[in-house]
């Protein structure tokens, strides 16, 4: 079984090299951003410093967050939604596997193509340009890349779940616009939680895209209390069970729905 | 290994009113039809057979195909398929099956073929020796050879096709359901597709369940012939059977002068198809009755010209189905229907 899946991902991986002239844009992206952040951090902070944080650790802030958001799953949303307005769904449920797992396996072909040919060259390049910090404490090492994996799944049910629910409502586009919004907000792409007023952070705390790029970046740079990361993981972990039960509910009406009206 | 009795499969369909107050109409009030697709229908098959599901477009085959591999849920009557009820042991059968969709792919678009078929070896998790026996012999008979690298975007659609065809049967499934398996493909393709699926069929007692609306595609691979229309079921029977039951008539077309309206209709002639000045029966009772026939009606209606024609299996059923179009208004029975075959 194990072997399938990891067919999937594997085919997923070399689909994309189908497209790689992409990558140099990707790569030329993600630099601007890195590069427009840390402008504007440098005029903000100049040398000093604002609730204790500076401009290396904003660079590295930036640099972290920006690649999270590249292994982001959300997209998975036009895979789901294709598959089920076209009605090609049925050709998967054909199969005698999973389709969800199949689609969770097949997405990460992509994240791992975009880490090799995306996200270490982004890093690369901006440790040579801007220089960068690394974690020492080997427990943030670990927590942190747990914290890599809650982000993959949990922006992937996020995906998954608003594609279902466009199946009955919305368009697919106006949800994706919204959730990429959130996203972009909450996760901290622009402005770190830090920096957010007591009102919103506590807004940001109770929803689950903190945990698409800040909860990993400030992980990342030990600024979470060693004694908060577990009931922060434990957090994430609730949220990715959460949206999975959410989703699979959905799922199953919409596989009904299909079965029962043919589409 | 296929049990079908009394199925039905109703769908709503929602009538969609147009201009701006027919959207605001819409929003709220969802008025809909019911269209039965699939009318009441019971036949069974046996493993190994082949059988050909004949009918005109939105006669309810692709329907019947989605409830007999448990895509759909019928609206009523009893389904099984290797004693399992489809839609409730989807996965349980799926490994069982193959499926063809001739509007659907299942390979991967953006890789080349063999990757697809590598991918489908590890999700049906087919023996390594079958899978190269298989392929050995896929390639070869499929011409897979010759595009086996390429990526499926740069495929035709008969190349596409084929593989299509190799991917369903790579796992040795039990049956095969092809949904118009051949539709917009060249004549070479064609042969070619239906060539292996008769070997399959032949060689390994594969069971075939093959929908389309060409009827040379069911003539060359399956022995029994079920055909539909609107729905209902309104032959089964061999092929050879429905051939020898067209061969004693004749089918005449003929031009009159002017059109003689309904009025025309004789004894042993039925009228199968019918556009004015241009009439076309066909006579059950061979070669002199349908001179008869002409002379007979020659006699009260001036005539231009005749066609006689040997009844061609296509053309029958090609006039019948038109046939039923015309007459759908005037409500016949179903054994009225038959009669028009028989
Ligand atoms: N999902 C659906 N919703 C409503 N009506 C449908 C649906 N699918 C098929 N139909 C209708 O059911 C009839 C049979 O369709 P189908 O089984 O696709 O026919 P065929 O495959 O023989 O062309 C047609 O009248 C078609 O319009
Ligand atoms: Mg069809």
């Amino acid at each position: 079984m194990m072997r399938s899946y990891s067919e999937i991902t594997k085919k997923a991986f070399f689909r994309n090299t189908a497209y790689r002239s992409e990558v140099w844009l990707r790569i030329f992206g993600n630099i601007s951003i890195v590069f427009i952040q840390v402008s504007i951090w440098t005029a903000l902070l100049g040398t000093g410093s604002l609730n204790g944080i500076n401009i290396e650790t904003m660079i590295t802030y930036s640099l972290i967050n920006t690649s999270v958001s590249m292994i982001l799953m959300n997209k998975v949303i036009y895979v789901v939604d294709d598959k089920l307005k076209t009605g090609n769904i049925t050709l998967d449920l054909l199969k005698p596997i999973n389709y969800p797992l199949l689609l969770f396996w097949d997405q990460l072909g992509n994240v791992i193509f975009q880490v090799i040919f995306t996200v270490v060259p982004t890093i690369l390049i901006t440790w040579f340009l801007f220089g960068l910090t690394f974690p020492t404490n080997p427990y943030f090492i670990v927590a942190f890349i747990i914290s890599l994996f809650l982000a993959l799944v949990i922006s992937f049910l996020i995906g998954y779940l608003v594609a279902l629910v466009s199946f009955w409502f919305l368009t697919t586009f106006a949800l994706d616009w919204m959730v990429t919004a959130l996203i972009t907000v909450f996760s901290g792409s622009f402005l770190p939680l830090w920096f957010f007023s007591d009102g919103w952070k506590f807004v940001a705390e109770m929803l689950p895209f903190q945990f698409l790029g800040f909860i990993p970046a400030a992980i990342y740079m030990e600024k979470i209390n060693i004694d908060e990361i577990v009931w922060i993981i434990g957090k994430g972990t609730m949220w990715a069970l959460m949206l999975w039960f959410v989703a699979q509910l959905l799922w199953w009406r919409a596989i009904r729905r299909l079965v029962i009206q043919g589409g | 290994m296929i049990y079908v009795e009394g199925l039905s499969k109703e769908y709503k369909q929602f009538n969609r009113a147009s201009g701006v107050i027919g959207t605001i109409k819409n929003l709220f009030s969802r008025e809909h039809t019911i269209v039965k697709a699939v009318d009441n229908i019971s036949f069974s098959i046996e493993q190994g057979e082949a059988i050909g599901y004949l009918g005109p477009n939105g006669a309810g085959k692709s329907t019947m195909i989605k409830m007999l591999t448990g895509i759909l849920v019928p609206t009523s009557g009893k389904v099984t398929v290797n004693h399992l009820v489809p839609h409730k042991s989807r996965q349980e059968i799926a490994k069982r099956i193959g499926i063809v969709f001739g509007q659907r792919s299942q390979l991967w678009w953006d890789l080349p073929v063999e990757d697809s078929f590598e991918l489908h070896r590890r999700i049906y998790n087919i023996q390594d020796k079958d899978y190269q026996k298989n392929m050995d012999i896929f390639l070869d008979l499929l011409n897979l050879k010759e595009f086996i690298t390429r990526p499926v975007r740069q495929l035709s659609l008969g190349q596409r096709m084929r593989a299509e065809i190799g991917l369903a049967l790579l796992h040795n499934p039990d049956i095969v359901f092809l949904d118009e398996p051949t539709i917009g493909l060249d004549v070479i393709a064609k042969d070619n597709i239906r060539n292996f699926i008769r070997q399959m069929n032949r060689e390994r007692k594969i069971s075939i369940f093959l929908t389309s609306h060409d009827m040379k595609d069911i003539e060359e691979i399956c022995g029994r012939m079920l055909i539909v229309n609107k729905g209902e079921l309104i032959y089964d029977g061999t092929v050879e059977q429905l051939k020898s039951n067209l061969s004693a008539s004749k089918i005449i077309t003929i031009e009159f002068v002017v059109d003689p309206g309904d009025a025309v209709v004789l004894e042993n002639a039925v009228l199968v198809n019918d556009s004015g000045i241009r009439k076309t029966f066909r006579i059950d009772k061979g070669l002199d009755s349908a001179i008869d026939f002409v002379q007979n009606l020659s006699k009260r209606y001036p005539i231009k010209d005749f066609v006689l024609q040997d009844s061609n299996i296509e053309d029958i059923i090609r006039m019948y189905y038109r046939s039923l179009e015309k007459d759908n208004s005037t409500q016949m029975t179903k054994q009225e229907k038959l009669s028009v075959i028989y």
